[in-house]
Protein backbone atom coordinates (compact mmCIF):
# COMPACT_ATOMS: atom_id res chain seq x y z
CA UNK A 1 0.00 0.00 0.00
CA UNK A 2 1.16 3.08 -0.97
CA UNK A 3 0.00 5.97 1.29
CA UNK A 4 1.06 9.26 -0.68
CA UNK A 5 -2.10 7.84 -3.33
CA UNK A 6 -4.16 6.77 -0.30
CA UNK A 7 -3.53 10.55 1.14
CA UNK A 8 -4.29 11.88 -2.41
CA UNK A 9 -7.49 9.68 -2.63
CA UNK A 10 -8.65 10.76 0.50
CA UNK A 11 -7.66 14.70 0.13
CA UNK A 12 -9.41 14.45 -3.02
CA UNK A 13 -12.86 12.97 -1.28
CA UNK A 14 -12.54 14.99 1.17
CA UNK A 15 -12.65 18.11 -0.87
CA UNK A 16 -15.29 16.78 -2.70
CA UNK A 17 -17.45 16.01 0.43
CA UNK A 18 -16.82 19.83 1.86
CA UNK A 19 -17.76 21.63 -1.40
CA UNK A 20 -21.07 19.66 -1.63
CA UNK A 21 -22.77 21.53 0.57
CA UNK A 22 -26.22 20.25 0.69
CA UNK A 23 -24.79 16.97 1.42
CA UNK A 24 -22.56 18.47 4.14
CA UNK A 25 -25.63 19.69 5.86
CA UNK A 26 -27.21 16.52 5.57
CA UNK A 27 -23.92 14.50 6.97
CA UNK A 28 -24.00 17.22 10.14
CA UNK A 29 -27.61 17.89 10.76
CA UNK A 30 -29.12 14.56 10.04
CA UNK A 31 -27.71 12.40 12.69
CA UNK A 32 -28.14 15.56 15.20
CA UNK A 33 -31.95 15.72 14.16
CA UNK A 34 -32.48 12.15 14.35
CA UNK A 35 -31.38 11.98 17.67
CA UNK A 36 -33.36 14.54 19.07
CA UNK A 37 -36.45 13.58 17.26
CA UNK A 38 -36.48 10.31 18.49
CA UNK A 39 -35.41 11.37 22.01
CA UNK A 40 -38.45 13.89 22.21
CA UNK A 41 -40.96 10.71 20.85
CA UNK A 42 -39.75 8.01 22.09
CA UNK A 43 -39.16 6.86 25.39
CA UNK A 44 -40.65 9.81 27.78
CA UNK A 45 -43.40 9.21 29.80
CA UNK A 46 -46.60 9.95 28.87
CA UNK A 47 -48.33 13.18 30.94
CA UNK A 48 -51.76 14.59 31.25
CA UNK A 49 -53.08 11.44 31.96
CA UNK A 50 -56.99 11.50 33.07
CA UNK A 51 -57.80 9.10 36.02
CA UNK A 52 -61.35 9.31 37.86
CA UNK A 53 -61.16 8.15 41.40
CA UNK A 54 -63.89 7.11 43.18
CA UNK A 55 -65.06 7.49 47.26
CA UNK A 56 -62.12 8.58 49.84
CA UNK A 57 -58.74 7.08 50.04
CA UNK A 58 -55.70 8.79 51.69
CA UNK A 59 -53.69 7.51 48.51
CA UNK A 60 -55.70 10.67 46.35
CA UNK A 61 -54.04 13.28 48.22
CA UNK A 62 -50.86 11.37 47.45
CA UNK A 63 -51.46 11.01 43.56
CA UNK A 64 -52.67 14.83 43.13
CA UNK A 65 -48.44 15.01 43.81
CA UNK A 66 -48.44 13.11 40.27
CA UNK A 67 -47.09 15.13 37.43
CA UNK A 68 -48.32 12.91 35.05
CA UNK A 69 -51.97 12.18 36.16
CA UNK A 70 -55.34 14.85 36.34
CA UNK A 71 -57.49 13.41 39.13
CA UNK A 72 -61.32 13.93 38.54
CA UNK A 73 -63.26 12.73 41.99
CA UNK A 74 -66.55 11.55 40.61
CA UNK A 75 -69.15 10.27 42.91
CA UNK A 76 -70.90 7.65 40.47
CA UNK A 77 -68.96 4.98 39.77
CA UNK A 78 -71.21 3.55 36.92
CA UNK A 79 -70.70 7.46 35.60
CA UNK A 80 -67.08 7.28 36.13
CA UNK A 81 -66.48 3.55 34.04
CA UNK A 82 -69.20 5.45 31.29
CA UNK A 83 -66.35 8.21 30.89
CA UNK A 84 -63.67 5.42 30.42
CA UNK A 85 -65.98 3.83 28.25
CA UNK A 86 -65.91 6.98 26.34
CA UNK A 87 -62.28 7.31 25.98
CA UNK A 88 -62.41 10.28 28.63
CA UNK A 89 -60.05 9.00 31.30
CA UNK A 90 -57.55 6.00 31.28
CA UNK A 91 -58.79 4.52 34.11
CA UNK A 92 -61.10 4.23 37.46
CA UNK A 93 -59.93 3.73 40.73
CA UNK A 94 -62.82 2.77 43.05
CA UNK A 95 -62.21 3.06 46.87
CA UNK A 96 -64.21 1.23 49.66
CA UNK A 97 -62.56 2.87 51.87
CA UNK A 98 -59.58 0.70 52.82
CA UNK A 99 -58.91 -1.28 49.76
CA UNK A 100 -58.69 -0.03 46.21
CA UNK A 101 -59.84 -1.55 42.68
CA UNK A 102 -58.58 -0.01 39.69
CA UNK A 103 -60.78 -0.39 36.22
CA UNK A 104 -58.52 0.19 33.16
CA UNK A 105 -58.67 1.40 29.42
CA UNK A 106 -56.05 -1.43 28.76
CA UNK A 107 -55.83 -0.40 25.22
CA UNK A 108 -52.92 0.79 25.50
CA UNK A 109 -49.94 -0.76 27.30
CA UNK A 110 -47.67 1.48 28.18
CA UNK A 111 -50.21 4.28 29.51
CA UNK A 112 -51.48 1.77 32.00
CA UNK A 113 -47.63 0.67 32.70
CA UNK A 114 -47.30 4.49 33.55
CA UNK A 115 -50.46 4.95 35.77
CA UNK A 116 -49.79 1.45 38.16
CA UNK A 117 -45.91 3.08 38.19
CA UNK A 118 -47.37 5.99 39.62
CA UNK A 119 -50.11 4.56 41.94
CA UNK A 120 -47.38 1.65 43.33
CA UNK A 121 -45.45 4.84 43.90
CA UNK A 122 -48.28 6.87 46.06
CA UNK A 123 -48.97 3.60 47.86
CA UNK A 124 -45.15 3.27 49.01
CA UNK A 125 -45.47 6.75 50.46
CA UNK A 126 -48.46 6.30 52.79
CA UNK A 127 -47.57 2.71 54.10
CA UNK A 128 -43.90 2.69 54.34
CA UNK A 129 -44.04 -0.36 56.34
CA UNK A 130 -45.32 -2.41 53.41
CA UNK A 131 -43.44 -5.56 53.16
CA UNK A 132 -41.96 -5.08 49.40
CA UNK A 133 -39.03 -2.51 49.61
CA UNK A 134 -37.29 -1.66 45.88
CA UNK A 135 -33.91 -0.58 47.58
CA UNK A 136 -31.61 2.05 45.49
CA UNK A 137 -31.01 0.12 42.21
CA UNK A 138 -27.30 -1.22 41.76
CA UNK A 139 -27.75 -0.33 38.01
CA UNK A 140 -29.28 2.50 36.55
CA UNK A 141 -31.26 5.30 37.76
CA UNK A 142 -34.02 4.98 40.91
CA UNK A 143 -37.05 6.52 38.38
CA UNK A 144 -35.18 4.95 35.37
CA UNK A 145 -37.27 5.77 32.24
CA UNK A 146 -37.40 3.91 29.11
CA UNK A 147 -35.68 6.40 27.23
CA UNK A 148 -32.55 5.10 29.23
CA UNK A 149 -33.03 2.16 27.80
CA UNK A 150 -33.61 3.39 24.38
CA UNK A 151 -30.96 6.14 23.70
CA UNK A 152 -27.83 4.10 24.25
CA UNK A 153 -29.42 1.76 21.09
CA UNK A 154 -30.28 4.99 19.04
CA UNK A 155 -27.27 5.94 19.51
CA UNK A 156 -25.89 2.83 18.07
CA UNK A 157 -28.65 3.14 15.22
CA UNK A 158 -27.79 6.73 14.21
CA UNK A 159 -23.51 6.12 14.18
CA UNK A 160 -24.06 2.93 12.01
CA UNK A 161 -26.95 3.96 9.93
CA UNK A 162 -25.56 7.12 9.07
CA UNK A 163 -22.13 5.88 8.28
CA UNK A 164 -23.31 3.15 6.34
CA UNK A 165 -25.55 5.54 4.31
CA UNK A 166 -22.33 7.59 3.52
CA UNK A 167 -20.09 5.14 1.71
CA UNK A 168 -22.60 2.92 -0.26
CA UNK A 169 -22.59 5.99 -2.55
CA UNK A 170 -19.19 6.02 -2.43
CA UNK A 171 -18.48 4.27 -5.55
CA UNK A 172 -21.24 3.98 -7.59
CA UNK A 173 -20.64 7.49 -9.14
CA UNK A 174 -17.02 6.99 -9.70
CA UNK A 175 -17.03 3.35 -11.85
CA UNK A 176 -20.09 4.99 -13.87
CA UNK A 177 -18.18 8.02 -15.28
CA UNK A 178 -14.31 6.25 -15.53
CA UNK A 179 -12.77 8.04 -12.59
CA UNK A 180 -12.06 4.85 -11.25
CA UNK A 181 -10.67 2.90 -14.19
CA UNK A 182 -8.44 6.31 -14.21
CA UNK A 183 -7.22 5.55 -11.29
CA UNK A 184 -6.10 1.73 -11.64
CA UNK A 185 -4.90 2.64 -14.95
CA UNK A 186 -2.48 4.84 -12.71
CA UNK A 187 -1.48 1.87 -10.82
CA UNK A 188 -3.97 2.26 -7.74
CA UNK A 189 -4.55 -0.99 -5.85
CA UNK A 190 -8.34 -1.10 -4.98
CA UNK A 191 -7.37 -1.54 -1.03
CA UNK A 192 -5.80 2.22 -1.82
CA UNK A 193 -9.15 3.35 -2.88
CA UNK A 194 -10.77 2.04 0.25
CA UNK A 195 -8.36 3.24 2.48
CA UNK A 196 -8.25 6.82 0.74
CA UNK A 197 -11.95 6.62 1.45
CA UNK A 198 -12.29 5.38 4.74
CA UNK A 199 -9.55 8.37 5.49
CA UNK A 200 -11.50 11.03 4.07
CA UNK A 201 -14.92 9.82 5.92
CA UNK A 202 -13.07 9.42 9.12
CA UNK A 203 -12.81 12.94 9.86
CA UNK A 204 -16.99 12.90 9.30
CA UNK A 205 -17.64 10.13 11.67
CA UNK A 206 -15.45 11.85 14.19
CA UNK A 207 -18.42 14.46 14.03
CA UNK A 208 -20.89 12.29 14.11
CA UNK A 209 -20.45 10.51 16.83
CA UNK A 210 -19.52 13.21 18.89
CA UNK A 211 -22.66 14.86 18.35
CA UNK A 212 -24.84 12.17 18.94
CA UNK A 213 -23.23 11.40 22.11
CA UNK A 214 -22.93 15.17 22.88
CA UNK A 215 -26.98 15.88 22.15
CA UNK A 216 -27.90 12.33 24.86
CA UNK A 217 -25.66 13.12 27.78
CA UNK A 218 -26.29 17.25 27.57
CA UNK A 219 -29.49 17.71 26.08
CA UNK A 220 -31.59 14.66 27.40
CA UNK A 221 -29.52 14.21 30.19
CA UNK A 222 -28.99 10.14 29.56
CA UNK A 223 -27.33 8.96 33.02
CA UNK A 224 -23.21 8.90 31.97
CA UNK A 225 -21.68 6.64 34.86
CA UNK A 226 -18.62 5.11 32.75
CA UNK A 227 -15.88 6.63 30.69
CA UNK A 228 -17.19 8.72 27.96
CA UNK A 229 -13.79 8.15 26.43
CA UNK A 230 -14.51 4.65 26.01
CA UNK A 231 -17.94 5.23 24.64
CA UNK A 232 -17.02 7.63 22.12
CA UNK A 233 -14.37 5.23 20.87
CA UNK A 234 -16.65 2.25 20.45
CA UNK A 235 -18.85 4.47 18.47
CA UNK A 236 -15.85 5.24 16.12
CA UNK A 237 -15.36 1.51 15.27
CA UNK A 238 -18.89 0.60 14.99
CA UNK A 239 -19.13 3.68 12.64
CA UNK A 240 -15.93 2.34 10.65
CA UNK A 241 -17.46 -0.89 10.76
CA UNK A 242 -20.62 0.05 9.05
CA UNK A 243 -17.97 2.59 6.67
CA UNK A 244 -16.94 -0.98 5.43
CA UNK A 245 -19.85 -2.74 5.12
CA UNK A 246 -20.85 0.34 3.06
CA UNK A 247 -18.15 0.07 0.84
CA UNK A 248 -18.61 -3.34 0.19
CA UNK A 249 -22.04 -2.48 -0.45
CA UNK A 250 -20.60 -0.22 -3.11
CA UNK A 251 -18.62 -2.40 -4.76
CA UNK A 252 -21.89 -4.50 -5.65
CA UNK A 253 -24.01 -1.60 -6.64
CA UNK A 254 -24.69 -0.76 -10.37
CA UNK A 255 -26.85 2.90 -9.37
CA UNK A 256 -27.26 5.40 -6.83
CA UNK A 257 -30.67 4.12 -6.64
CA UNK A 258 -29.55 0.12 -6.40
CA UNK A 259 -27.41 1.69 -3.59
CA UNK A 260 -30.17 2.91 -1.70
CA UNK A 261 -32.17 -0.47 -2.27
CA UNK A 262 -29.00 -2.20 -0.34
CA UNK A 263 -29.03 0.20 2.52
CA UNK A 264 -33.00 -0.74 3.46
CA UNK A 265 -32.79 -4.79 4.18
CA UNK A 266 -29.46 -4.26 6.33
CA UNK A 267 -30.94 -0.96 8.46
CA UNK A 268 -33.81 -3.11 9.46
CA UNK A 269 -33.05 -5.96 10.82
CA UNK A 270 -30.48 -4.00 12.72
CA UNK A 271 -33.09 -1.93 14.10
CA UNK A 272 -35.32 -4.95 15.20
CA UNK A 273 -32.53 -7.68 15.92
CA UNK A 274 -30.03 -5.45 17.95
CA UNK A 275 -32.11 -5.04 20.92
CA UNK A 276 -32.46 -1.27 19.89
CA UNK A 277 -36.10 -1.23 20.69
CA UNK A 278 -36.91 -3.66 22.25
CA UNK A 279 -34.87 -6.57 24.56
CA UNK A 280 -33.17 -9.04 22.85
CA UNK A 281 -33.86 -11.33 25.63
CA UNK A 282 -37.82 -10.93 24.65
CA UNK A 283 -36.45 -12.74 20.73
CA UNK A 284 -37.63 -16.05 19.77
CA UNK A 285 -35.17 -18.87 19.52
CA UNK A 286 -33.14 -18.63 16.29
CA UNK A 287 -33.55 -14.96 16.08
CA UNK A 288 -31.73 -14.65 19.36
CA UNK A 289 -28.72 -16.20 17.73
CA UNK A 290 -28.83 -13.87 14.62
CA UNK A 291 -29.58 -10.90 17.06
CA UNK A 292 -25.56 -12.15 18.61
CA UNK A 293 -23.98 -11.91 15.15
CA UNK A 294 -24.93 -8.64 14.50
CA UNK A 295 -22.04 -6.09 15.63
CA UNK A 296 -24.92 -3.41 16.35
CA UNK A 297 -26.27 -6.15 19.12
CA UNK A 298 -22.80 -5.90 20.98
CA UNK A 299 -22.39 -2.17 20.20
CA UNK A 300 -26.13 -1.61 21.53
CA UNK A 301 -25.39 -3.73 25.19
CA UNK A 302 -22.10 -1.97 25.52
CA UNK A 303 -23.56 1.17 24.90
CA UNK A 304 -26.04 0.61 27.61
CA UNK A 305 -23.36 -0.88 30.38
CA UNK A 306 -21.13 1.15 29.54
CA UNK A 307 -23.69 4.35 30.32
CA UNK A 308 -25.69 3.07 32.76
CA UNK A 309 -23.31 0.07 34.57
CA UNK A 310 -20.17 2.65 34.42
CA UNK A 311 -18.73 -0.41 33.21
CA UNK A 312 -14.92 -0.16 31.77
CA UNK A 313 -12.87 -2.36 28.88
CA UNK A 314 -11.58 -4.71 31.92
CA UNK A 315 -15.66 -5.99 31.64
CA UNK A 316 -15.89 -9.01 29.05
CA UNK A 317 -18.65 -7.61 27.29
CA UNK A 318 -16.96 -4.22 26.92
CA UNK A 319 -13.72 -5.49 25.58
CA UNK A 320 -15.33 -8.53 23.29
CA UNK A 321 -17.71 -5.44 21.94
CA UNK A 322 -14.53 -3.83 20.47
CA UNK A 323 -13.00 -7.37 19.39
CA UNK A 324 -16.86 -8.02 17.78
CA UNK A 325 -17.44 -4.79 16.25
CA UNK A 326 -13.76 -4.75 14.74
CA UNK A 327 -13.88 -7.91 13.35
CA UNK A 328 -17.06 -7.35 11.32
CA UNK A 329 -15.42 -4.69 9.78
CA UNK A 330 -11.80 -5.98 8.80
CA UNK A 331 -14.20 -8.78 7.30
CA UNK A 332 -16.47 -6.42 5.28
CA UNK A 333 -13.27 -4.19 4.34
CA UNK A 334 -11.63 -7.57 2.84
CA UNK A 335 -14.86 -8.13 1.45
CA UNK A 336 -14.83 -4.96 -0.36
CA UNK A 337 -11.13 -4.98 -1.38
CA UNK A 338 -11.56 -8.35 -2.94
CA UNK A 339 -14.84 -7.25 -4.87
CA UNK A 340 -13.52 -4.10 -6.39
CA UNK A 341 -10.90 -5.84 -8.75
CA UNK A 342 -9.03 -4.24 -11.23
CA UNK A 343 -8.36 -7.36 -13.47
CA UNK A 344 -11.21 -9.78 -14.61
CA UNK B 1 8.00 -3.27 -30.68
CA UNK B 2 5.94 -1.30 -27.55
CA UNK B 3 2.78 -3.38 -28.15
CA UNK B 4 2.46 -6.91 -29.49
CA UNK B 5 -0.61 -9.13 -29.55
CA UNK B 6 -1.30 -13.10 -31.14
CA UNK B 7 -3.80 -14.66 -31.26
CA UNK B 8 -5.58 -13.10 -28.31
CA UNK B 9 -9.42 -13.99 -27.20
CA UNK B 10 -11.48 -12.16 -24.72
CA UNK B 11 -15.21 -11.72 -23.95
CA UNK B 12 -17.67 -10.84 -21.50
CA UNK B 13 -19.51 -13.86 -19.97
CA UNK B 14 -20.42 -15.96 -23.02
CA UNK B 15 -20.35 -12.86 -25.16
CA UNK B 16 -17.13 -12.79 -27.02
CA UNK B 17 -15.87 -9.60 -28.37
CA UNK B 18 -12.19 -10.33 -29.82
CA UNK B 19 -11.43 -12.97 -31.20
CA UNK B 20 -8.27 -14.30 -32.56
CA UNK B 21 -6.61 -10.92 -32.61
CA UNK B 22 -2.87 -9.56 -33.68
CA UNK B 23 -2.21 -6.26 -33.42
CA UNK B 24 1.78 -4.94 -33.43
CA UNK B 25 2.37 -1.19 -32.38
CA UNK B 26 5.74 0.22 -32.80
CA UNK B 27 7.69 2.03 -30.55
CA UNK B 28 7.22 5.96 -31.00
CA UNK B 29 4.71 5.66 -33.62
CA UNK B 30 0.69 6.87 -33.39
CA UNK B 31 -1.69 3.62 -34.03
CA UNK B 32 -5.41 4.78 -34.64
CA UNK B 33 -7.71 1.81 -33.80
CA UNK B 34 -10.24 2.60 -36.74
CA UNK B 35 -14.09 0.88 -36.39
CA UNK B 36 -17.65 1.42 -35.89
CA UNK B 37 -19.03 1.65 -31.62
CA UNK B 38 -19.13 -1.91 -30.28
CA UNK B 39 -16.47 -3.59 -32.03
CA UNK B 40 -14.50 -3.71 -29.35
CA UNK B 41 -12.08 -1.29 -29.32
CA UNK B 42 -12.63 -0.23 -26.07
CA UNK B 43 -12.32 -4.01 -24.68
CA UNK B 44 -8.93 -3.98 -26.92
CA UNK B 45 -7.71 -0.80 -24.63
CA UNK B 46 -8.63 -2.67 -21.59
CA UNK B 47 -6.65 -5.61 -22.32
CA UNK B 48 -3.60 -3.98 -23.34
CA UNK B 49 -4.01 -1.71 -19.47
CA UNK B 50 -4.20 -5.05 -17.99
CA UNK B 51 -7.34 -4.77 -16.56
CA UNK B 52 -9.19 -7.79 -18.58
CA UNK B 53 -7.07 -10.77 -18.55
CA UNK B 54 -6.97 -12.61 -21.80
CA UNK B 55 -8.18 -16.02 -21.95
CA UNK B 56 -6.30 -17.07 -25.12
CA UNK B 57 -3.40 -15.60 -26.86
CA UNK B 58 0.14 -13.52 -26.09
CA UNK B 59 0.26 -10.07 -24.61
CA UNK B 60 3.65 -7.89 -24.30
CA UNK B 61 3.23 -4.26 -23.38
CA UNK B 62 6.04 -2.18 -23.63
CA UNK B 63 9.02 -4.63 -21.62
CA UNK B 64 8.31 -6.89 -18.61
CA UNK B 65 9.60 -3.92 -16.31
CA UNK B 66 7.01 -1.80 -17.46
CA UNK B 67 4.87 -0.63 -14.77
CA UNK B 68 1.29 -0.59 -16.63
CA UNK B 69 -1.32 -0.14 -14.86
CA UNK B 70 0.92 2.51 -13.16
CA UNK B 71 3.19 5.38 -14.58
CA UNK B 72 4.31 3.96 -17.17
CA UNK B 73 0.81 4.67 -19.19
CA UNK B 74 -1.53 7.11 -19.31
CA UNK B 75 -5.08 6.56 -19.93
CA UNK B 76 -7.75 8.74 -21.38
CA UNK B 77 -11.42 6.94 -20.84
CA UNK B 78 -13.75 7.63 -23.20
CA UNK B 79 -16.27 8.80 -20.73
CA UNK B 80 -14.52 12.12 -19.34
CA UNK B 81 -13.02 10.59 -16.15
CA UNK B 82 -13.20 13.84 -14.15
CA UNK B 83 -14.01 14.62 -10.74
CA UNK B 84 -16.38 17.20 -11.86
CA UNK B 85 -16.62 19.11 -8.08
CA UNK B 86 -12.65 19.67 -8.03
CA UNK B 87 -11.28 22.51 -10.12
CA UNK B 88 -8.49 22.03 -12.52
CA UNK B 89 -5.66 23.00 -10.33
CA UNK B 90 -6.77 20.16 -7.88
CA UNK B 91 -7.50 18.10 -11.07
CA UNK B 92 -3.73 17.88 -12.15
CA UNK B 93 -2.55 18.35 -8.58
CA UNK B 94 -4.60 14.82 -7.43
CA UNK B 95 -3.33 12.89 -10.48
CA UNK B 96 0.09 13.82 -10.19
CA UNK B 97 0.83 12.85 -6.74
CA UNK B 98 -1.07 10.04 -7.45
CA UNK B 99 2.05 9.62 -9.74
CA UNK B 100 4.61 10.51 -7.12
CA UNK B 101 5.48 13.71 -8.99
CA UNK B 102 6.86 16.56 -6.97
CA UNK B 103 4.77 19.64 -6.32
CA UNK B 104 6.58 21.56 -8.30
CA UNK B 105 7.23 19.43 -11.21
CA UNK B 106 2.77 19.09 -11.15
CA UNK B 107 2.80 22.82 -11.34
CA UNK B 108 5.07 23.65 -14.29
CA UNK B 109 3.77 20.80 -15.95
CA UNK B 110 0.62 22.25 -15.68
CA UNK B 111 1.13 25.78 -16.99
CA UNK B 112 2.75 23.99 -20.15
CA UNK B 113 -0.24 21.75 -20.25
CA UNK B 114 -2.46 24.95 -19.83
CA UNK B 115 -0.32 26.96 -22.76
CA UNK B 116 -1.00 23.89 -25.22
CA UNK B 117 -4.08 22.76 -25.03
CA UNK B 118 -5.54 26.32 -24.57
CA UNK B 119 -6.84 25.14 -21.17
CA UNK B 120 -9.10 27.76 -19.10
CA UNK B 121 -8.44 29.39 -15.61
CA UNK B 122 -7.11 26.63 -13.37
CA UNK B 123 -9.32 27.96 -10.67
CA UNK B 124 -12.34 26.56 -13.24
CA UNK B 125 -14.25 24.12 -11.53
CA UNK B 126 -14.33 20.76 -13.78
CA UNK B 127 -18.15 20.45 -14.16
CA UNK B 128 -18.63 23.68 -14.97
CA UNK B 129 -16.70 23.72 -17.94
CA UNK B 130 -18.31 23.05 -21.63
CA UNK B 131 -17.68 19.77 -23.16
CA UNK B 132 -14.67 20.73 -25.28
CA UNK B 133 -13.02 22.16 -22.36
CA UNK B 134 -13.40 18.75 -20.20
CA UNK B 135 -11.93 16.93 -23.11
CA UNK B 136 -8.72 18.76 -23.08
CA UNK B 137 -8.88 18.39 -19.22
CA UNK B 138 -8.98 14.56 -19.69
CA UNK B 139 -5.85 14.46 -22.12
CA UNK B 140 -4.20 17.03 -19.62
CA UNK B 141 -4.46 14.69 -17.01
CA UNK B 142 -3.43 11.51 -19.36
CA UNK B 143 -0.27 13.64 -20.24
CA UNK B 144 0.61 15.01 -17.12
CA UNK B 145 3.48 12.60 -15.62
CA UNK B 146 4.64 12.06 -19.46
CA UNK B 147 4.29 8.17 -19.36
CA UNK B 148 6.15 5.95 -22.25
CA UNK B 149 2.61 5.02 -23.77
CA UNK B 150 -0.60 6.67 -24.12
CA UNK B 151 -3.73 5.07 -24.71
CA UNK B 152 -6.63 7.81 -25.94
CA UNK B 153 -10.28 6.11 -26.28
CA UNK B 154 -11.58 8.95 -28.75
CA UNK B 155 -9.67 11.85 -27.92
CA UNK B 156 -11.38 14.03 -30.08
CA UNK B 157 -14.92 13.20 -29.69
CA UNK B 158 -16.75 16.74 -29.24
CA UNK B 159 -13.30 18.92 -30.14
CA UNK B 160 -13.17 21.92 -32.69
CA UNK B 161 -10.84 20.96 -35.82
CA UNK B 162 -8.69 23.92 -35.06
CA UNK B 163 -7.77 22.52 -31.40
CA UNK B 164 -8.04 18.48 -32.99
CA UNK B 165 -5.13 19.94 -34.98
CA UNK B 166 -2.93 21.23 -32.58
CA UNK B 167 -3.60 18.19 -30.06
CA UNK B 168 -2.52 15.96 -33.27
CA UNK B 169 0.50 17.95 -33.77
CA UNK B 170 1.38 17.83 -29.93
CA UNK B 171 0.72 13.97 -30.00
CA UNK B 172 2.92 13.94 -33.53
CA UNK B 173 5.63 16.41 -31.18
CA UNK B 174 5.91 13.74 -28.06
CA UNK B 175 5.97 10.46 -30.18
CA UNK B 176 9.31 12.40 -31.91
CA UNK B 177 10.75 11.99 -27.78
CA UNK B 178 9.46 7.98 -28.06
CA UNK B 179 6.38 8.21 -26.29
CA UNK B 180 3.60 5.57 -28.48
CA UNK B 181 0.20 6.44 -28.18
CA UNK B 182 -2.36 3.95 -29.68
CA UNK B 183 -5.71 5.94 -29.76
CA UNK B 184 -9.58 4.78 -31.53
CA UNK B 185 -11.54 6.94 -33.41
CA UNK B 186 -14.61 6.28 -35.81
CA UNK B 187 -13.18 9.42 -37.80
CA UNK B 188 -11.90 7.94 -40.54
CA UNK B 189 -9.61 11.39 -41.98
CA UNK B 190 -8.08 11.28 -38.47
CA UNK B 191 -7.14 7.55 -38.87
CA UNK B 192 -5.67 8.57 -42.12
CA UNK B 193 -2.83 10.83 -40.04
CA UNK B 194 -1.60 7.93 -37.56
CA UNK B 195 1.86 5.94 -38.58
CA UNK B 196 -0.39 2.78 -38.72
CA UNK B 197 -4.55 2.01 -39.03
CA UNK B 198 -5.92 -0.71 -37.35
CA UNK B 199 -9.29 -1.29 -39.05
CA UNK B 200 -11.08 -3.38 -36.87
CA UNK B 201 -14.66 -5.10 -37.04
CA UNK B 202 -16.43 -7.42 -34.83
CA UNK B 203 -13.42 -7.88 -32.45
CA UNK B 204 -11.06 -8.71 -35.08
CA UNK B 205 -8.34 -6.72 -36.83
CA UNK B 206 -9.16 -6.29 -40.69
CA UNK B 207 -6.32 -4.93 -41.89
CA UNK B 208 -3.56 -3.12 -40.08
CA UNK B 209 -0.68 -1.47 -41.92
CA UNK B 210 0.49 2.35 -42.67
CA UNK B 211 -2.69 4.54 -44.34
CA UNK B 212 -0.84 5.25 -47.31
CA UNK B 213 -0.37 1.64 -47.78
CA UNK B 214 -3.34 0.70 -46.93
CA UNK B 215 -4.74 2.78 -49.97
CA UNK B 216 -2.57 1.67 -51.75
CA UNK B 217 -2.97 -2.08 -51.36
CA UNK B 218 -6.51 -1.65 -52.53
CA UNK B 219 -5.70 0.95 -54.91
CA UNK B 220 -8.27 3.58 -53.81
CA UNK B 221 -7.69 7.11 -52.66
CA UNK B 222 -9.52 7.07 -49.08
CA UNK B 223 -9.05 5.10 -46.06
CA UNK B 224 -13.23 4.57 -46.65
CA UNK B 225 -13.15 2.33 -49.13
CA UNK B 226 -10.46 0.00 -47.88
CA UNK B 227 -12.52 -0.47 -45.22
CA UNK B 228 -16.22 -1.22 -47.07
CA UNK B 229 -13.96 -3.20 -49.30
CA UNK B 230 -12.63 -5.34 -46.60
CA UNK B 231 -15.96 -5.36 -45.08
CA UNK B 232 -17.32 -7.07 -48.16
CA UNK B 233 -14.86 -9.26 -48.43
CA UNK B 234 -15.79 -10.65 -44.34
CA UNK B 235 -18.83 -11.26 -45.67
CA UNK B 236 -18.43 -13.05 -48.34
CA UNK B 237 -15.71 -15.58 -46.76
Amino acid sequence: MNWNRIGAIASRKFASIRRDHRMFAFIVMMPAIQIILFGFAIGGSPTDLDVITVGEHPIYSELEESELLILHNVSDLQAAKQQVENGEAWAVIESNGTSLTIHFDASNQQIMQTIINEIKTATQEISPTLALQIAEPIHGEENSEFIDFLAPGIMVLVCFMFSLILTTMAFVGERNDGTLDRLFAAGVQPSEVLMGHLLAFSVIIVGQVSVVISIAVMFFEVPMHGSIILLFSLGLILGWTAMCLGLFLSTKAKSEFQAMQLVMPIVFPVLLLSGILWPVEALPFGLKEISMLLPTTWAAESFRSIMMRGWGLSNPLIWKSFIIVFAFGAVALLAASKSLKVRS
Amino acid sequence: MAIKISGLKRGYGKVRVLDSLDMSVNEGSIYGLLGPSGCGKTTLLNVILGFLIPEKGELNVLDNNAQVPGSDVGYAPQELALYLDLNISETLMFHGRLHEMPKSKIEEKGEWLKSFLDLPDFSRIVGKLSGGEKRRVSLAVALLHEPRLLLLDEPTVGVDPELRARIWQHLRAITDDGTTIVLTTHYIDEAGKADRVGLMRDGKLLAEEGPLELMDKYDTNSLEDVFLTLCKREVVA
